[in-house]
């Protein structure tokens, strides 16, 4: 495969939540807006383009025997980095997402890319794959919030969009309105997909 | 053998590496992340517990030293400051007291007469619904207009008997400073 296919394959064809449906726990969590999903997203999408990197680079260094563990130490490394920046920088952003933060150590997207393609793969090849993935996985989470926030709260973005009268279906910010919101969103995924292959077919 | 040597070997540079980064990053992030606990957790506890000031006390706050801790280092505290045409009529200043999960901080407003104008719990990790009850302004407003030379005691709330001990000396640890050093304070 190509560098650009590469990238590519992480908007579409393995979409993070919804056509691999890993990192389902921050993906059902914190999208309760599209601002919360998106900044979930870009700390993810950090940590897995620099880990990705890192374990492509050192793959040849790692002895298979210790590769999980080395892999756990650069992936918790880029974790707290991403922590103290968002602390320092984005505070509000930082104390909505809370314990989500640190829990991107244990995100199966980011173990799996670093076990399942960067400790094969060249550098470049393995970051583009993390900027795909994490772009997948930013956009995901951003139309998820978005969708959650509309009809949680009646509101896009943090401005009122819905009309006056409207009533917000709270249930939707609530975890089981997050499985309701994945599942529909998952339904329109497969029937676009079942009518290209008819299409193509 | 060789094997284990370069598993170590390996995993020990990868780590210090690592830590070696982080220390980094901590040392640049240090500074701005102090600025952003002041202004997003402590600017809104003391704006709420002070009144009627006109300068700005997050500006004009000064830091303490109160005593050392175990290994040495310098305890300090950071005093907010009310005043009204340049004269200070009352501080506000964190005190921390151990409750049912953890330390409580806690900001309180002292006026120069020395008395609790208010408190307002800044940091906690007591239980949700029995001991985060110590929030509400039922229980915070019980401390208003109380002395702060020796111990400091109200009512607590039933069934968060720790978390209310901890607000109290939490707010008592905050007295003791400013009876201390009232000189350095006003």
């Amino acid at each position: 495969m190509s560098i650009k296919e590469e990238f590519t394959k992480g908007l579409w064809k393995t979409l993070p939540p919804f056509r691999l449906v890993l990192g389902l726990c921050p993906t059902l969590a914190v999208t309760t807006t599209g601002i919360n999903g998106m900044g979930m997203g870009l700390a993810t999408t950090f940590v897995l383009i620099f880990s990705n990197l890192f374990v492509s680079l050192l793959r040849k260094l790692i002895p298979p025997q210790v590769r999980i563990a080395s892999f756990i130490v650069i992936i918790a490394s880029f974790v707290v980095i991403v922590e103290l920046i968002m602390q320092a920088y984005f505070y509000q952003l930082f104390k909505v997402l809370g314990i989500f933060i640190p829990l991107i150590v244990v995100n199966c997207i980011i173990l799996g890319r670093a076990e399942a393609f960067a400790s094969r793969n060249g550098p470049l090849a393995s970051l583009a794959d993390g900027l795909g993935i994490g772009f997948g996985f930013t956009i995901s989470l951003f139309v998820l919030g978005c969708i959650r926030e509309l009809l949680g709260s009646g509101s896009l973005l943090g401005v009122a969009v819905m009309w006056s009268g409207f009533e917000p279906f709270t249930f939707m910010l609530k975890p089981p309105g997050a499985f309701v919101a994945l599942g529909i969103l998952l339904a329109f995924m497969n029937l676009i997909s079942s009518y290209q292959e008819r299409k193509g077919g | 053998m060789r094997d284990i040597v370069r598993m170590i070997v390996v995993l020990s540079l990868i780590a210090a590496a690592s830590g070696l980064a982080l220390s980094l990053i901590y040392r640049i992030t240090k500074a701005p992340i102090a600025y952003q606990t002041i202004r997003f957790v402590k600017e809104p506890a003391v704006k709420k517990v002070l009144t009627g000031y006109d300068n700005d006390p997050i500006l004009d706050r000064k830091t303490l030293v109160v005593g050392t801790d175990d290994k040495g280092a310098p305890v300090e505290i950071t005093i907010f400051p009310a005043k009204r045409q340049g004269e200070t009529f009352a501080v506000a200043l964190e005190g921390k007291g151990k409750g049912f999960g953890g330390l409580i901080g806690v900001m309180v407003g002292i006026s120069k007469e020395g008395k609790v104008l208010a408190i307002g719990i800044t940091s906690h990790s007591e239980t949700p619904g029995v001991g985060s009850r110590v929030e509400e302004a039922s229980f915070t407003d019980r401390f208003q207009g109380l002395g702060i030379e020796g111990a400091v005691t109200v009512d607590g709330i039933s069934g968060a008997t720790y978390s209310s001990t901890g607000v109290m000396s939490a707010v008592e640890q905050a007295a003791s400073y400013v009876v201390k050093y009232k000189e350095e304070i006003f």
